[in-house]
Order: structure tokens, then C-alpha cells, then sequence
């Protein structure tokens, strides 16, 4: 991901300042300007608490799985296997509850286990195996797929989920808060201060930056890049369990799509407010303006296609501002 | 015999001569003004010490580098080489100690890689130029047929591809950087009857080696670098091993035997390496390491000294050997290991291995150092008062030169970068430290303040090991000094007879039989 300046031109001081300043703050300008033109465009139907409330809500998913992503992406990684592992999660949490009549907080329990369990897969093979990580986690991504086909034959589990699995997701149990918001903000909390804040998250950022010098510097870097995978798949597993309780069913393939989000959002955070480096505050910004996106879209009643064309370009420009931050940083 | 005029009795006309070549890097004067002609078909040596200029010297010929001063003339014409393609098309050819080729391609493809080939509609006529090249190729002695897959090919058949590569350029001159590094003694003789082959058919080499009994084979003429300068251009009969010794150091070599060893009692033993072995890099290397002493390891670059001290700090595993540290048994699995026993290295590459570069000097400097500033081992929070603190204290004890402790270590200079890599260390109080090339692209003024530091911790009961490519370093720094070559411990120097003569000689030891700590 390396880039060259073009021609190995030197940058003038002023020039690169406000290219350092573009590349840092241009997500979250961007952010506002979207906002501010969908509250111009819709003043009755966007700018309102209901509509924020709403689009928060559902991005929460998209935040914890992202979030979870982020930790590996920051250790050096890519997991590719969170949206397939989502999908299969949602799937078995259900299966749990309807079929084996487990108590709901067991089966989320079982099914977060399962979901360190992944990440430890996906770590051992990445760390002992030495098998590159896209390739790892796409294999293993691949395989949770079958599992969740194997477990449902493909038929949604739509029948007998109980209110209350459906009201983890659904209600508001404290201060009339969506309890996707609150769960997502303790989760978020959580690996911000574990990446920010504790020891155990400067040797993770270490790991990330220079796995050789962390070594030296006495860091057990296979155990740092393990832990970055496990905590990967026990978001998936989150956002999957979240994700059935607001459906009301476990269907194969219903996360899937929350792979090519939580990218975005990770890449998009990586240019927000630092030099191209991965945070969980930029993260959370990430989804975000993704969130926003859609809604504004939704709002505006564009077709679905014109969904995916966005997302598409905003990984391609996160990828290029975190890319223009490193350089500049760099330089 | 030794003669300062360059030129004397070159009795062909020359095909390359280089008049006082000078070039800065930044402020450090890497070349002061070498000279050197080469006649062709000549085989002519170029030797000095680590540093002394010679692969400056090679960047410049080859259009990597751009001299500040002086002038190249080809055929008796000037020229500039401001890229290594203008270099080829005069016909100069370099073969680097790390050959680089293409892994997808085959033995022909590399062979003619950047040559224009012939074409049949457009597309490359691979089979009329594997008829172009198979004399060639036969002539050097590739084995390997030139449609075979490049990969898994010995270093030896990398090096005869690549002298192909140079012929097919129609090369006039090949310079060869350490040719015989990674050959076997078989494999060299090869390489050997090789260069006699070219310099029969006309073709010029420039021999770059620190083995001398190869320059003094081969060779009919040897420049001698030192310090950035031409000090001196053997010829035939006067290229013998005193006189190219003495070139490169500068001042006659007293024998190493006649040096004074003084045994130095000391404290305690902190560390003993017995018959550590990882092949082919580490040999059967012994030695003990007591507390407060400051222990040298000298040798010439590639001798092995690095891949000791990676594995002392279990960065590699030996093949055989054992350890103690504190008299216990010490055999570290791994780095964190190490340096849970105790142990500390400031490795050599200090961007690539020591530091994490975007990050800031505060982060640098704690990343080894975590258990100490957390609230509790229970309750894992940096305490960031105690953060700042201690990382002010290192600043400010070893005078590192930055802002503030939140600047990114990247911005810092190479020296004061250096102090970060060190600091971190003092913060755990090792047993044992391991310093790499510690003052490598480190002004002097930064340079000093190191060896003092070094001097310290060994007066507070550190037990220092440094490793060092610079002979003037270990002199002034160690008590004692360990010479390695080619893997092997080959002389030990104490207290007076440490000078830079000596550890220069020790490092070009070659054949006889190595002496072995005694005290072991």
C-alpha cells in the first residue's frame, strides 16, 4: 500500500500542511457537508432527533462489527470472515433458542464463545501456519458459510423466536435508548480504551506498526495478532445475534453484506483525524458517514443500485486519503 | 613498493579511469577524492575497510550516486552517468551481493531482461534468442537450461547468470561486489577460472572483496581505499597480504602476538556462551561476559557478528550450543523470553528493528517497559502521569533532542533516535544489554554522548555487549574485544592490546587455527 510521490517531487511546507489537513479532516468535513445537504434538501424528514436516532441505530451493528475488525486490522491483519461469521452466528443463535430451547442468555453466551473460537482459528492459522491473512480468513469465511447452510438446510429460522430475543434488539431499556445504541457505545468504550488506554493496547498498536521492532522490543507478537482476531470474531458474533434478534429469524447470508461496510468504515477511520493509521474513533466516524449515506439515499428515495455504487466509491476514496495522510506523514 | 600514483604503468590504454571523486551524504564526507583506472581486461582489486568508500565509489560508476567532484573518462572521453542506464550502454556491468531477479521468469528471460529482443510479428522470438545466448551461456558454464525456472538455483548459478546477463551487454567491464560471500570453496574456484576466462577474452572485473588471498590470485593491480581516500595502487609482485594490510589500516601492524594480554578479574560472570552454533553464520562461538564489563565484537561486515547476537536474545534458534545467564541455564524460545531474563538489544537496523517510526518518543521508549507504568498488574490502565515522567527522566538523562515526548520519533535526528532505542532499555536495568552498530549514521557530537552512556552502565554493574563494523569504536569503548570471522571467534584482545591495527589485522585472519577463550 506503499505509494510514491509522483516523480519524487518535493512538497512545498505550506502545501503540505494543507494536504496533511485535507487528508485528516476530510472525512469528517465530508461527514458534515453530507449532513448539512440532506437537511437542506429534506428539512422536515432528515434533520430530526427521530431520523438521528434512527440512523444510529442502525449502524450500531455495522459499529460493533467494525469495531471488531478494527483490532485486527490494527495488529497488521485483515479478517475477512466477519460477515459470513455473522451470518452464521445469527443463524445458530436462533437454532439455540427455537430449537434446542436454550435460555437466551446461554445461547448468546455459547454463540460469543463460538465466535472467539473463530478469531483463535483464524489467529493460529495467520500466526503458526503462516498463511496470509486474506487468504485464511476467506477460507475459513467460507467454510462458517457452509456450516450455516449445513445447520439450517438454507430455510430462515422465522418460526417460534420468542419476543424476548426479539426485544434485546428492539426495546429501550434504559432512558428510552435503543439498546443496539447502548450496546454498541459499550463496545466501542471498551476497545477504545483497550486500544487507547491499557498496556495489552500499546503493544497491539506496536504490533501494527512495526512487528519487527515489537519483537525485539520483547513483545510477543503472535499472541498480540491472535487476540486482534479473537476480538474480530467476538463482535461478529455480536452483530450476529443482534442482527437475528432484529429480524426475528436466523437466516444464512443475512450478514454478509456487513463485510464490505465494516471495510469502509475501518479504512474510512484510518484517514479520519490520524495519518492513515487505523483508530477506533475513526471507526465509529467511518460508519457514520456510511450511515448517513444511506439514509440520505433512502430519504431521497434513490434506487438500490445507486447503495452499492456509493459504498464501493467510499472505499475507494477512504483507502486513497488514508493512503495521501501516510505519504504526507512520511515525506 | 607501495605507490601513491594510481596511474603508474598501466600498459594498455585505459578503458575507465575515475579522477578524485569526492561525494558528501548529508554532512558525512563519504568520498574525499579516490582515483582509479582499469585497463582492459584487467582484473584489478579494489580493498579497504568497512566504509572506506568503496561501494560509494561503485554507486558512481554504476549512475546510482552523482559524484560533488570529479570526472570519469571512458575511452579516453568524459562522460556523466546520471542513471545506471547511461553506465550499461558504456558498457559497464555490476553484479551486487544480493542478486535480484525476476522469480516468475525463466533463465532466459532474466538473462535478457531490459535487452531488446528480436521480434516475429510482434512477439518475442524466444527461440532465436536462446540461440543468441546459449554460447554464452555455455561459455560461463551455466548448467541450468535457459528455459528452467530461476527459482531454487544456487547463489553460485545466480552468479554465473548474471556475468551472462553482462555479456550479453557486451560488457567491458564487470565490477563484482563480494563475489564469494555466500560460495562454497568449490564454487569460488569456478567463479575464479571464470574471471581469468574474461579477463583472457579482454573483459575488465573490478574485484571487490575483503578476502585478500582471493585479490592476491586474481588481482595484476589493487586500489586501496581508506577513509574515503586512494591511499595507494599495488602491482603484481608487491600485492602481498603485509603490504595490503598495511594499505588499509595505514601504519605498520604490530603482530598479534606480540600484543600484551592483561587478564582483567572481574565481578561476576552475567553470561556464558558455550560452542554456539547456527549454521552456516554462527560457529562454535564461546565466550563469558562478566557484570560491568564492556565486551567488543569486531570482524568485517557479513562475519556473523549480528546473527550471535540474535541468537543470545532468542531472535533465532541455534543449532546447538548452550547458555547460562546468572549461572543458570539460559535458552530463550524467543525475544520476550529474553528479555524477561534479563536481557536488552539495540539491533543494528534502528528504523527497520528498533523503532516504531510514526509513533511518538514516549511510545518508543515505553513499548518495552509496560508492566511499570500501569495502574496495577490488576487494573492494566497506562498511569500516564508515571508515563510522562519517566520518559522525561530518559530524555532528559541521556539528552535526547526533541520537542517533547510526544513528537513522533521519526522526527527526530539519527542519533537522538538512537538515544530513544537505548533509553528504552535503561528503563528495565538489563543484566545484559546487546548494542548493534550503536553510533552507525550517528554524528559525532551524538556519537561521544553513546560511549559515555556505554562506559556508565557498565560502571553501574551492566554487562555490555557491542558489536561494531568501526575498528576506531572498539577501542575506545571495550575492555575487552572478540574478532569474528567467517562465523568463528578467531582472537580475543584485552585492555592495551585493543587498537584499531589489531582489530583490523584480527579481522582479516584467514586459515591457521582460531584461538578459543581459555578461561572457559
Amino acid at each position: 500500500m506503499s505509494m510514491v510521490m509522483s516523480g519524487g517531487r518535493r512538497l512545498s511546507p505550506a502545501s503540505k500542511a494543507a494536504l496533511g489537513f485535507f487528508a485528516r479532516y476530510a472525512t469528517i468535513i465530508g461527514l458534515l457537508l453530507m449532513i448539512a445537504v440532506f437537511a437542506f434538501l429534506s428539512p422536515r424528514a432528515f434533520p430530526t432527533l427521530s431520523n438521528f436516532t434512527n440512523v444510529l441505530n442502525q449502524a450500531s451493528l455495522a459499529m460493533i462489527i467494525a469495531g471488531g475488525l478494527t483490532l485486527a486490522v490494527i495488529v497488521g491483519e485483515l479478517d475477512l470472515s466477519i460477515g459470513f461469521a455473522a451470518s452464521l452466528h445469527g443463524v445458530l443463535v436462533t437454532g439455540l433458542i427455537v430449537a434446542n430451547k436454550l435460555p437466551i442468555p446461554l445461547a448468546i453466551v455459547i454463540v460469543i464463545a463460538l465466535g472467539a473460537l473463530i478469531g483463535l482459528v483464524n489467529g493460529l492459522i495467520v500466526t503458526k501456519a503462516k498463511v496470509n491473512s486474506v487468504i485464511a480468513t476467506l477460507g475459513v469465511g467460507t467454510i462458517l458459510t457452509g456450516l450455516a447452510f449445513a445447520y439450517s438446510a438454507g430455510v430462515p429460522i422465522v418460526a417460534g423466536v420468542p419476543e424476548a430475543f426479539l426485544q434485546l434488539s428492539l426495546g429501550r431499556w434504559l432512558f428510552g435508548i435503543p439498546n443496539n445504541i447502548i450496546i454498541m457505545a459499550v463496545v466501542l468504550g471498551g476497545l477504545w480504551i483497550l486500544v487507547e488506554r491499557t498496556a495489552l493496547g500499546q503493544e497491539i498498536q506496536a504490533v501494527g506498526g512495526n512487528p519487527a521492532a515489537a519483537r525485539l522490543a520483547g513483545i510477543n507478537v503472535d499472541r498480540i495478532k491472535i487476540l486482534g482476531f479473537v476480538v474480530s470474531g467476538m463482535c461478529a458474533a455480536l452483530t450476529g445475534i443482534l442482527l437475528a434478534s432484529r429480524l426475528g429469524s436466523g437466516t444464512t447470508s443475512a450478514a454478509d453484506s456487513y463485510l464490505l461496510t465494516a471495510f469502509a468504515a475501518v479504512f474510512l477511520g484510518s484517514a479520519t483525524m490520524r495519518d492513515g493509521e487505523f483508530h477506533v474513533l475513526g471507526t465509529f466516524v467511518g460508519v457514520l458517514i456510511i450511515a448517513f449515506g444511506f439514509n440520505g439515499l433512502n430519504i431521497f428515495g434513490a434506487p438500490t443500485f445507486s447503495q452499492y455504487i456509493f459504498q464501493g466509491a467510499i472505499l475507494i476514496v477512504a483507502v486513497g486519503l488514508a493512503s495521501l495522510g501516510r505519504m504526507i506523514s512520511e515525506s | 613498493m607501495l605507490s601513491s600514483d594510481t596511474f603508474v604503468s598501466a600498459t594498455m590504454k585505459p578503458f575507465i579511469v575515475a579522477e578524485n571523486i569526492a561525494k558528501a551524504y548529508g554532512g558525512v564526507q563519504a568520498l574525499t577524492g579516490v582515483s582509479l583506472s582499469i585497463a582492459p581486461g584487467e582484473v584489478h582489486g579494489l580493498v579497504g575497510a568497512n566504509g572506506a568508500g568503496k561501494s560509494t565509489l561503485i554507486k558512481v560508476l554504476a549512475g546510482l550516486v552523482q559524484p560533488d567532484a570529479g570526472r570519469i573518462v571512458v575511452d579516453d572521453v568524459p562522460v556523466s552517468l546520471p542513471t545506471p542506464h547511461h553506465a550499461t550502454n558504456l558498457g559497464m556491468s555490476f553484479i551486487h551481493q544480493e542478486l535480484a531477479f525476476i522469480p516468475g521468469m525463466n533463465v532466459l528471460q532474466n538473462i535478457l531482461l531490459g535487452v531488446p529482443k528480436k521480434t516475429r510479428f510482434g512477439m518475442v522470438d524466444w527461440q532465436a534468442a536462446a540461440r543468441d545466448v546459449a554460447p554464452i551461456a555455455e561459455r560461463v558454464g551455466i548448467k541450468a537450461p535457459l528455459f528452467a525456472s530461476v527459482k531454487g538455483l544456487s547463489t553460485a548459478e545466480n552468479w554465473l547468470i548474471n556475468i551472462c546477463r553482462a555479456l550479453v551487454r557486451n560488457a567491458r567491464l564487470i565490477v563484482m561486489d563480494e563475489p564469494t560471500a555466500s560460495l562454497s570453496a568449490a564454487e569460488a574456484e569456478k567463479l575464479f577460472a571464470i574471471v581469468e576466462d574474461l579477463s583472457a577474452s579482454g573483459v575488465a572485473v573490478l574485484y571487490v572483496s575483503h578476502r585478500l588471498d582471493e585479490i592476491m590470485r586474481l588481482c595484476s593491480r589493487v586500489s586501496i581505499f581508506r577513509d574515503g581516500r586512494s591511499v595507494g595502487c599495488l602491482e603484481g609482485a608487491a600485492i602481498t597480504r603485509p603490504a595490503l594490510i598495511e594499505a588499509i589500516v595505514g601504519g605498520k601492524v604490530e603482530s598479534l602476538a606480540a600484543a600484551a594480554r592483561h587478564p582483567v578479574a572481574r565481578r561476576d560472570v552475567a553470561l556464558t556462551v558455550k560452542a554456539l552454533t547456527r549454521a552456516p553464520k554462527v560457529n562454535s562461538v564461546c565466550f563469558e561476559l562478566r557484570r560491568g564489563e564492556v565486551l567488543g565484537i569486531g570482524g568485517l561486515v557479513g562475519a556473523g557478528r549480528t546473527e550471535l547476537a540474535r541468537l543470545i536474545y532468542g531472535a533465532d534458534r541455534p543449532d546447538s550450543g548452550v547458555m547460562t545467564l546468572d549461572g543458570a541455564a539460559f535458552s530463550p524460545r524467543n525475544p520476550t523470553q529474553a528479555v524477561k531474563a534479563g536481557l536488552g538489544l539495540v539491533p543494528e537496523e534502528r528504523r527497520a528493528e528498533g523503532l516504531l517510526i510514526t509513533k511518538s518518543v514516549a511510545f518508543n521508549l515505553q513499548i518495552a517497559n509496560l508492566a511499570n507504568i500501569v495502574r496495577s498488574p490488576a487494573w492494566p490502565l497506562i498511569h500516564r502521569r508515571k508515563r510522562e515522567a519517566l520518559s522525561l527522566q530518559i530524555v532528559r538523562d541521556l539528552a535526547v533532542k526533541t520537542p517533547n515526548i510526544d513528537t513522533p520519533v521519526g522526527r527526530l535526528s539519527g542519533g537522538n533516535q538512537q538515544k530513544v532505542v537505548i533509553g528504552r532499555w535503561l528503563l528495565r536495568a538489563p543484566k545484559v544489554l546487546i548494542l548493534d552498530e550503536p553510533t552507525r549514521g550517528v554524528d559525532i557530537g551524538a556519537r561521544s554522548e553513546i560511549h559515555r552512556l556505554v562506559r556508565e552502565l557498565a560502571a553501574r554493574g551492566m554487562a555490555v555487549i557491542v558489536i561494531s563494523s568501526e575498528p576506531d569504536e572498539l577501542p575506545d569503548l571495550c575492555d575487552r574485544v572478540l574478532i569474528m570471522v567467517e562465523g568463528r571467534v578467531v582472537s580475543t584482545l584485552e585492555g592495551e592490546a585493543i587498537t584499531r591495527n589489531a582489530v583490523v589485522e584480527a579481522s582479516y585472519f584467514v586459515g591457521g587455527q582460531p584461538t578459543q577463550e581459555t578461561t572457559i
